[in-house]
């Protein structure tokens, strides 16, 4: 990852196949969708065995500054192997997980989707935009913007499958007291 | 209730501060969690005066190093500056007011301000100023007096603190039997501790009492808010024993703890931070004898007054920065020996990102409680009744080891009741003399 600028400076890449790419928007506007309905274990099941699922911390350095701005050795909001996201989706199915209860209204939106092809012809280096609004209770309304790139993976039975994703939170600072969701 | 500037204070408003709360029977006013006016004395009278953990030593290691925090609500740069020391000062400039420095973290030679370009060196004396000359026989321009408003630093083990009153006692007594419990994170090992790099921070639309008061005692909300993380986890809640666990709190800060030694540190689910403390128990005893060592890794919770919070064995400091009476920011830190092997940093960093960061399984449920326990206060008829933290009342004990006050059972809130004792101890006296070690 570039330390100066969080954001892929790839833009040559040749386009993929329309039906590829077709397919794959409907894969991760499916995925939003199971996200809004908190059908976490069918989310579960859109993971590769390898995934590796990662949100880290922004942080708001000169762009002089020649530290990385995101690295993997430095704390995170989401670091995630298969077995903790599986964690995570345990602890909110508990009927004692109070911050779920009344449930969030999530509502994801995904857009800007690209696919660019990799070196492996059956993965795919996928960026994309999510806009995440959770309304709780009375007038609760928290908003999480996040750029992702996914690494999107057919498998050999034909399924897709997210095999990396990481997302860049666009605030250093979250504006919100919990992130009980999955962007 | 409306509350003048303390200058002009007069003793009616300290008997007013004294009617809010009643530490002896553990009586809140909800209007401390709520009203404009004793949050703006809270800023003046505790945040300015007290001593504010602002950096470790290894956030900062080399000459140039700084980082940007908050004491309450003024923002400050904390840096190492030529001569190794860590300076604390104001990141406001002293000509317009402008802030002087907006990352972060990084690495700096001088702090020079965007507007007129006056540039401060690291340790905030004014070191240039553009077009100097244009001040030559000004009578009122004195490059010596133009320096950014300077904290006293001092530090404990490595954990750096600003205050900003020249009247506070040193930190060693303003800590007091407080360093002895301290020590159990800071010097079980001889390397003492080191922080991972990265800082989370987030918001929270509370007053930061809450955190603060539920870090320094509230093991009782423990295995009712965090049930579902335990039951996710584990499948069962833990046990807390009265008899072997305890507060302690000395001047207004408290650990609540049970002698169990690994409780907080197995919840991290990484089997090798349990065998890394088993491993060292020895080490542990050897250098703070067996009652602290047993305190290295278990259920437990701990704030330093007024709003620096740790769980030992989970490995995380945090602080809860005041941003109006509604609101707290959050800063999250992971920290561990640095003699511990390498392999287990990546162990805490990622068991604290699965547990105690704000998509942890057990924070996501605090933030909750925090925000309604002060959003509810907007009710004039709900801030009519007082809220009840009397647990434990009666529960001091003798003990011929532990320091500063005891009570037995940790499910107790008489560290609630010490922490808001020095509030208001702190909230009513004009200087520094007039409060009471507690
Ligand atoms: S405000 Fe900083 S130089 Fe003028
Ligand atoms: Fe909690």
């Amino acid at each position: 990852m570039d330390s100066s600028n969080t954001v892929e400076a790839t833009v040559d890449a040749p386009l993929v196949d329309r039906d590829l790419a077709y397919a794959i928007e409907q894969f991760l506007y499916r995925e939003a969708r199971l996200l809004d309905g908190e059908r976490y274990e069918e989310w579960l099941e859109l993971m590769a065995e390898d995934i590796h699922y990662w949100m880290p911390g922004i942080q708001a350095r000169y762009r002089a500054d020649k530290v990385a701005k995101i690295s993997l050795s430095r704390m995170a909001y989401f670091d995630d192997d298969l077995d903790y996201l599986r964690k995570r989706v345990e602890r909110a199915r508990q009927t004692t997980a109070w911050a779920e209860d009344p449930p969030t209204r999530h509502f994801h939106m995904v857009t800007n989707i690209e696919v660019q092809p990799t070196e492996r012809p059956n993965e795919w280096t996928v960026h994309s935009l999510v806009f995440n609004l959770r309304h709780r209770n009375e007038a609760e309304q928290l908003e999480l913007t996040a750029r992702r790139r996914d690494l999107i993976r057919q498998e050999a039975t034909g399924v897709l499958k997210i095999a990396r994703r990481f997302i860049q939170l666009q605030q250093t600072v979250l504006q919100a007291k919990n992130i009980n969701t999955f962007l | 209730m409306s509350f003048s500037h303390p200058q002009s204070r007069q003793t009616e408003d300290a008997d007013a501060l004294r009617g809010l709360v009643d530490p002896k029977q553990g009586w809140l006013d909800r209007s401390i969690f709520w009203d404009p006016a004793i949050y703006a004395v809270e800023l003046e009278r505790i945040f300015a005066r007290s001593w504010i953990f602002v950096a470790h030593d290894t956030q900062v290691p080399n000459v140039g190093d700084f980082l940007t925090t908050y004491v309450g609500e003024d923002a400050v740069i904390v840096s190492r500056a030529r001569d190794n020391k860590v300076h604390v000062f104001i990141n406001s400039c002293s000509h317009r007011g402008n802030r002087v420095c907006f990352a972060e973290a990084g690495t700096a030679r001088r702090f020079t301000c965007n507007f007129h370009g006056w540039s401060y060196g690291l340790d905030g004396a004014l070191s240039g100023v553009t077009a100097e000359h244009l001040y030559k026989n000004n009578p009122t321009f004195d490059r010596k007096k133009l320096g950014l408003h300077k904290a006293r630093v001092e530090s404990y083990g490595g954990m750096h603190f600003a205050n900003f009153d020249p009247d506070a006692p040193s930190l060693a007594d303003y800590l007091g039997d407080f360093r002895w419990y301290l020590d159990i994170i800071l010097d079980n090992d001889e390397g003492g501790i080191e922080f991972i790099d990265g800082n989370i921070k987030s918001r929270l639309k509370c007053n930061w009492k809450f955190p603060a008061e539920n870090f320094i005692g509230d093991a009782y909300h423990a295995t009712w808010t965090h049930s579902s993380a335990l039951l996710a986890l584990f499948g069962k809640v833990p046990e807390m024993h009265a008899d072997r666990s305890y507060q302690v709190n000395a001047n207004g800060h408290g650990w609540e703890f049970g002698t169990d030694f690994v409780g907080n540190a197995a919840t991290l689910c990484e089997p090798e931070i349990v065998d890394y403390l088993r491993e060292s128990e020895a080490m542990f005893q050897e250098r703070l004898g067996k009652t602290r060592s047993r305190m290295v890794g278990s259920l437990s919770s701990a704030t330093v007054f007024p709003n620096l919070s740790f769980l030992a064995g989970h490995n995380t400091f945090r602080t809860w920065n005041p941003k109006g009476p509604t609101e707290t920011e959050l800063h999250t830190w992971v920290f561990l020996n640095r003699n511990a092997p390498d392999a287990l940093k990546e162990k805490y960093r990622r068991g604290v990102m699965l547990t105690f960061s704000p998509a942890g399984v057990f924070e996501m449920d605090d933030g909750e409680n925090f925000e309604h326990c002060t959003a509810s206060n907007a009710g004039v008829v709900t801030r009519r009744r007082k809220l009840h933290t009397g647990l434990g009342l009666g529960s001091e004990i003798d003990h011929p080891e532990l320091k500063g006050h005891v009570h037995q059972n940790q499910i107790n809130e008489a560290n609630h009741r010490a922490f808001y004792q020095r509030w208001v101890d702190l909230m009513t006296a004009p200087i520094w003399a007039d409060v009471p070690a507690r």
